[in-house]
Order: C-alpha cells, then structure tokens, then sequence
C-alpha cells in the first residue's frame, strides 16, 4: 500500500511534466499523499530501529539502564500525546470550515490522518513500555538501514 | 495588573511598510496593551492566520481576503477583479453600509472583528515582448503568471491573458527563460523582485486593488469597554491611513523609477478592461455567491 | 526564556538521549511546552498539518531518495565506473582517483551521500581491495569521503530542506553548490595524488584509446543524467520539486528499457526502502515544524539575532563560528536534525549581517555533509565499516586527511563567497 501510494506521488508529478496537465490538482493530491505517506509510515510501517534517533548514550549503557530509558520514553509518549489527543480531535474537527483549493475536499478529513497517526503512536508505546518492563529487546541496529538520506 | 498580550501574525516581512504600519499602532495602544508581533508568516503560516484567530490561538492578523472568502463565498466580490478603483475607493466602500454588512458576516461566522483595509498596491500588468496594450484582446495568447488557484487563474482570464500557475520565487528565471510572457504585481514588488531587469514594459491595467484586512479576534475586542474599543480603532484607522498613504507615494516614485529604467510605463484603456472583467465575473459560477446589488452598490460609491 | 521553554527543551534533550526517535520526541517536548505555557495543545497538530500541507518543496525529498535507489539496482553504476576507470585509471593511484570522478558524476544525478556510499561504495570497496591492491581501511576512508560531495553537486536533499527553513531559492542553492562541490573534489584527488608514490599506489592497465568510443557510448545516457536534470531546471522546463521526479524517472527508464537490468521485484524493493526513508525523515521534518512553533513564540531566533549582532561581528568572523559550532554538532547530531534546528535559529543573524542566504546555504550543506565523516557520530563511518569490515580507529585515521583537505576547501569558500555565488550570478541570481 506504501509503495502503491509512492507510485501514484510519483506518476502524478510525471504526468504533470509529460502531458503538461493542469498544475493545480496533481499538485494537491502530491502534497496530501505525501502528509499521509509520512503519516500512516510512521504510525504502521516504520520500526522503532528505522527512525531518526540519537543512539549514542543509548547504545553504551547497560541492559537494565536501557529497559529504564524504554519505560520512560514510552510513558513520556503516552501521557503527553494522549493528554494532547482531544485538543488534536477538537481541531481535526474544526478545519471542515476549510476546503482544499482544487479538490474541494474539506481538511478535516484530509487531517484526520494526525489522529491515526497520534492513536497508534500511544498504542505502539504502550506495547513498547511494557516490552521493557518485561526485559524483551529489539535487535541491533544496523547503520546501513537507518538515516535520514542525505 | 499586567496589560494584556495580543500576538499578531503577518505573512508580510520586517522591512516591508506595513511592518511599520505595525509599529506605529503598536505605539499608539502601549498603555493598554502589549503588541507581541510575528512576521514573515514564521509563526503561523500564509493562509492559516484566519483558523488561529477562530480558534484564539491568535488575538490579531493581517488576513488575505481571499481566506475569508474560503469561509465566506459572499466575499469573493472583494477579490474579483476591477472592482475597486484605487486606495481611495477601497476604504470609502469598507466604510460605507457595504463594508458594514461585508464586516457584519465576519464577525458572526468568523468570530473576526475587521478593523479596516490594508492597502498594499494596485496589481500591474508586467510584460518582456514589446506589443502594446490597448484592449483585452491585445493580451491573447500572452502567457501571463498568475499564482497557483482557480480564483487567480480566473482572475488571469479575465485580463484576456493565458494564465500560467507558477511559484513566486520562480517568476525572475521564468521571466528570463521566456518561460512565461509576464506577470501580474504590485509595482513595489516588482522592485523586490527585480522582474524590471527581464520585462520590457509595465501596462497600469490597475485590475486588482491588493490589500488585507487588519482583525482582532471578537474574544479580545469584546474584553474591551466602549471607550477603549474607540481608541483602538482609532489608532487602526491612523496606522492604516499612513501606510495606505506611503505605498500610494511609492508607487507612483516607482513608475518613475521603472521609466528611467528604460521600460515602456503607460495605462491602456481601462474602460475597455473593466468591462471585459466584470463581464466575465458576473457569468461565472463566483458571482452566484454575491451579495445581490452589492456589486452595483460598490460601482456607485 | 520561560519555564515552559526550558521544560521544554529538557525534555527533548532526555527523551533523545533515552533512545527515542528524534520527531516524537521534538513534538512530546511542544506539546509539554504548550501544557505548561497554558496554550492551545492543538496548535502542534495544527503546525505540524499545515507545515507538511504548504510545503510544497519537500516533495523533492522522496523523488530524489528514490531516483537515487533506481540508479543503485540498475547497472548505471557499473558503466560509470568503467568510463571513470578509463578516463583517470591510467595514472598512479588510478582505482582510487576513480572512486573520487565517480562520486562527482554521481553527484551530480543523486542528492544523498548514504545512496552513494551505499550502493557504489559495495563495489568501489571490492575492486580496490580485490589482490591486495589498497589497504581496505583506505579504499572505506576515501568512499565515505568522496561520498560526501553527493549533495553539495546538484541536486541535493539537504539544500532541499535548507530552501525550506531559510526561503532561498532551490535553484540558485543548486547552482552555488556547483563549483564548491568540484573544489572537495579535487582537494581529495590532489590528497591521493600526493600519497600515491609515498604508498605505492597502483596504476589500472591503460584503457585502450580505440576501447573509448564504446566505453563512453554504453555510458553515456548515465553521464548525461546531470546534464539532463539541471538542463531541464536552467532552462526553465522543470522547477527543482519536478526535477526530481524526471530524475527518477530517467534513471526507471533506462534500467528497464536500455539495460534491462531492473527486476519488478527489484522495483518495488526500491520503492518500499524509499517510502521508509521518505516517512523516518518526514517523522523529524513533522518534530521540527512543531518544535518550530515553540522557537519562534518565543522570539528565540530574534534574540540570538540582537545578542550577536551586539557583540558587533563581522560577516566573517560569524560565518567561522558557524562553521566550528556546525562541525562540533556534526560529532553528534544528524544532518537533518542540525539542519531543521539548529540552522533557523541562526538564519535571522546571518540575515542581519548582510550575509548571503544562497552562500550561508551552501556552507551550511558542506559542514552537515562533513559531518557524515567525523567521529563519533558519522552516519558514513559507520556504514562503510559495515561494509569494509573494518576497524572504526583505522578507518577514521585513514579518513582524517581528508577531512583535513576538506575543511581547508571550506575555509576557503567561506572567506571566498563568489566561489558559491559566481555560477548563480551567471544565471540571473539577484544576491
Ligand atoms: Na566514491
Ligand atoms: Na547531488
């Protein structure tokens, strides 16, 4: 489905260049599929080892200290992003009083992607606090697959 | 007891006029309030300023008609074009009952209260090849950037011109590369853009009169008594009517500065491309949302 | 600063630190300073909608990561590594001055440095160290090194997400990027030139003169890649955001059609690594466009601006602490992170100095780019140890000529602006 998406990004912008179709609503459908591409990545396809994260300290310390990292990353997650998640809600709402310029769609539901996208993340926290609290660890990191590309 | 903050939010930069505009009310209302300003859109985007008023999360701002029109069909008559004449005629028509009513349907649907019109310019049409312009049809075929949306676009067609899309900072190259014929500004931002170098020509069609709108949110300005509501708007009126006065002055230092630039500087029949425009306004699918004899109104003041 | 700022940035700091990813901890840490400050939570899912929704240049992001795999499988690589051989094999040293000519013209079709070093640096590594020819930690040293031009040759990820926080123009920061990026190119060629005697380097079996023609022709749709692109963007057919899409374009097309090298499996590998990378670095970009909310309200760049312009320094002496701070944090940040952070806040003063955006972009880029190489935290290093299978002291003593080499041409397009700026000029840049 990701890389569905990716191709339609891609064939959208080609399109435009090679048949010189109307600018304006390839455009669009570009910038929404790459809010939801980054999105719906992060919330269900990215593992925690594929993120952009500083892993020095994290790396040298022992294996008790980093189950206390885990715990407390994941309770820091979930508390603030579920703290936050009516308010996010509230706005996602609100902007049905917007519409996108070509399309007509109405932001609230181009947006309501943020929602998915801050429930999982308090999910997948959840789950990754507790794995720590139990002592599970995932894998080691590997450079080659981690990055931002540049 | 502390004076209250009101954050404000302009997509404008620092340097530009109306940041001193800015200033000049910032002063003027010191001793009840403290002006927290943000410019160049760093702290809410273009086009997003109007949902953070709505929502509280900003008391002021310098909102594009165009956004209130997304909200508000009714107003897209402000942002058609040829429908105001100059500076003088936009604040005359924002003062007038036609004003009332156009502030009347942002105070109840938009929570916004409207404090006046900010004029920034009058869009001018700006030309490489050397044809002259005399009519609308002279414009056929000239390919002519106009900013990505079907109201500018529209708005494109109805000079008579062939409308390409294309994203600001990209207009100089363009220009340059004859990837566009021309392009549609403000004078002062055709010197900051230094569009003169690659244009031979500057036609004063004058077709849309640019301005914002300075607003305070109706939670901050109902928190104020009678007589504090008056001298804050006084203090916007004066604000406004001095940089309304300096960009009127610049504008016409730059048709002189363009002149001695070397460009062909003149104004082709207006009449005929008024016509054409509000003509082509009237049939299409924007005016069906206007307020009916807002427009006639408006033409008469 | 207030309170809430400071609770703010330390829990930034310590959620990073505990390992967890670098985006939700920049929008944990805003969410608590808006708790704290006593605002609207939903301004950061506000910020961060509305920053990924209107801009509309980091669409350039992903096309570029992906043409840049595209070129990878296909068997791009493999003919521009014989064309190389051909033109530069012939002298002292020759594998490894093919390294460095390979990496430029590569650069100047792909924007990343990890795709480079990634994918060419697994075949570089192999044929200069098949019988022996090069100690392998100086065939890993130079790839990671001659890799880090990738993005300073157009096109280029990190001038991309450069355009986006400081508003120059994609296509001047492009062209500025030109000559600098030939400049670390032959501070490297000269550093090998030097040892090659001293290390007894080996020189390639010349290429044949009449083997030329044909060796050049197999290549050329690659070599012609660059030119295709900034063509495209020069000549006003395509904007930069467009190029990278006829990028990856170009190179799908020819794998598949003129090489027949490129698999559907193989395809849709690339397109589901790049959608990976596309969604881990828009996770940092949705962090810091939050993060961004809390800098600006309050006035953080600003008063940076009044502090430094106070201390009255001059353009130069500003843009020499810029580069020492840039390459410090390079030890221990990533390039996006520094990019999206860290630059902003320092743009208002380079601004207020009269320093040019276009020129300050570009020596931004080189110092994140050499920051891929400098221990401990290179995101290069560490790749190329995995694939040399070398140890990290010799690799980074192996690289630290280069590095040398490679600040000494920075100092010099610091202190010389028209280095950057002459191409842009050329073309109509108004700076
Ligand atoms: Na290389
Ligand atoms: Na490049």
């Amino acid at each position: 489905m990701l890389a569905a998406l990716f191709l339609a990004f891609l064939i959208q912008i080609a399109f435009r260049y090679l048949f010189n179709l109307p600018i304006g609503w390839t455009h669009e459908i570009s910038v929404i599929l790459w809010l939801w591409l980054v999105l719906w990545g992060a919330a269900f396809v990215l593992t925690e080892r594929e993120e952009i994260r500083f892993d020095l300290l994290h790396a040298a310390v022992g294996r008790r200290v980093r189950r206390v990292m885990g715990v407390a990353t994941a309770l820091a997650v979930v508390v603030l992003y579920g703290t936050a998640l009516p308010a996010m809600v509230d706005y996602v709402s609100f902007m049905k009083v917007e519409r996108t310029a070509y399309m007509k769609l109405p932001f609230s539901w181009v947006y309501a992607i943020y929602i998915v996208f801050a429930v999982a993340a308090i999910i997948r926290y959840l789950w990754l606090g507790f794995a720590a609290l139990r002592g599970d660890e995932p894998g080691d990191d590997d450079p080659t697959k981690i990055g931002s590309g540049i | 007891q502390a004076k209250p903050n009101l954050r404000f939010s302009a997509v404008f930069s620092e340097q530009d006029i109306r940041a001193d505009m800015v200033k000049r009310f910032a002063e003027a209302i010191k001793n009840d309030f403290t002006l927290q300003p943000y410019y160049g859109g760093t702290l809410f985007r273009q086009g997003t300023e109007l949902v953070a008023m709505q929502r509280n999360n900003l008391e002021m701002g310098n909102i594009a008609p165009q956004d209130i029109s997304n909200q508000i069909p009714a107003w897209s008559i402000v942002t058609s074009a040829y429908l105001f004449k100059d500076a003088d005629h936009l604040k005359r028509v924002f003062a007038s009952d036609v004003g009332r009513d156009l502030k009347k349907m942002a105070e109840e649907k938009l929570n916004i209260r409207i404090l006046g019109p900010t004029y920034f310019g009058a869009r001018q049409v700006g030309l490489k090849p050397k044809t002259r312009i005399t009519t609308p049809a002279d414009m056929a075929g000239i390919k002519l950037r106009m900013p990505g949306g079907d109201a500018w676009q529209f708005l494109g067609r109805s000079l008579g011109a062939n409308p390409t899309p294309m994203a600001y900072g990209e207009v100089y190259t363009g220009l340059q590369s004859g990837a566009v014929d021309g392009q549609d500004n403000p004078l002062p931002n055709v010197q900051n853009m230094k569009f003169y170098e690659v244009m031979s020509q500057i036609v004063l069609t004058s077709h849309l009169v640019g301005f914002d709108l300075l607003c305070i949110t109706n939670r901050a300005w109902n928190a104020m008594n009678a007589q504090q509501q008056a001298a804050f708007q006084r203090a916007a009126d004066a604000a406004i009517d001095w940089s309304t006065a300096e960009h009127v002055k610049r504008e016409g230092e730059l048709v002189d500065f363009f002149k001695k630039q070397g460009l062909d500087v003149y104004t082709p029949n207006l009449a005929a491309f008024r016509e054409h425009a509000q003509k082509m306004y009237l049939a299409s699918d924007l005016a069906k949302s206007w307020v009916p004899g807002m427009l006639e109104k408006i033409n008469a003041l | 600063m207030s309170i809430a700022f400071q609770c703010a940035v330390g829990l930034i700091i310590a959620l990073s630190l505990f390992g967890l990813p670098i985006g939700h901890a920049m929008i944990a840490g805003s969410i608590l300073y808006l708790l704290v400050a006593g605002q609207d939570l939903s301004i950061a899912a506000e910020q961060l909608l509305n920053g990924m929704y209107t801009n509309y240049v980091i669409l350039a992001v992903p096309l570029f990561i992906l043409a840049a795999e595209l070129m990878n499988i296909g068997s791009m690589t493999e003919r521009l590594l014989k064309f190389c051989d051909a033109l530069v094999g012939r002298f002292r040293g020759g594998l490894a001055q093919v390294n460095i000519v390979q990496s430029v013209i590569f650069a100047g079709m792909s924007g990343s440095a990890i795709a480079d070093a990634a994918g060419t640096g697994r075949m570089m590594q192999a044929m200069m160290t098949k019988d022996g020819k090069y100690p392998p930690a100086f065939a890993a040293a130079l790839t990671a090194a001659s890799s880090v031009i990738g993005p300073i040759i157009p096109p280029s990820i990190p001038m991309v997400l450069y355009a986006l926080v400081s508003d120059a123009s994609i296509g001047f920061l492009f062209l500025g990027g030109v000559i600098p990026g030939l400049l670390l190119g032959l501070s490297q060629m000269g550093i090998v030139a030097a040892t090659a005697r001293r290390r007894n380097f080996p020189v390639e079996a010349p290429v044949p003169v009449r083997a030329l023609p044909g060796i050049t022709w197999r290549a050329l749709p690659v070599i012609l890649m660059p030119v295709v692109l900034l063509g495209g963007i020069y000549g006003g057919a395509t904007t930069p955001t467009e190029a990278a899409a006829v990028a990856a374009a170009y190179a799908l097309a020819i794998s598949v059609i003129l090489y027949r090298s490129v698999s559907f499996p193989d395809f849709y590998r690339s397109l589901a690594y790049s959608a990976r990378t596309t969604a881990s670095i828009g996770m940092l970009i949705a962090g810091a466009l939050v993060f961004n909310y809390v800098v600006t309200i309050e006035n953080i760049p600003n008063a940076l601006r009044v502090l430094l312009t106070s201390w009255d320094l001059s353009p130069l002496t500003f843009l020499i602490i810029v580069n020492v701070l840039l390459l410090v944090l390079g030890c221990l940040l990533e390039g996006t992170t520094i990019l999206l952070i860290i630059v902003p806040v320092l743009i208002p003063t380079a601004k207020a100095l009269g320093i040019d955006m276009v020129h300050f972009g570009v020596v931004v880029v080189i110092n994140i780019m050499l920051g891929l190489i400098t221990p401990p935290y290179g995101l290069l290093l560490f790749i190329m140890k995995q694939i040399a299978e070398v140890p990290l002291r010799d690799l980074v003593r192996e690289t630290l000529p280069f590095l040398w080499a490679m600040i000494g041409a920075l100092a010099l397009i610091t202190y010389f602006p028209s280095l950057v700026l002459w191409l842009p000029r050329l073309l109509g840049y108004q700076g």
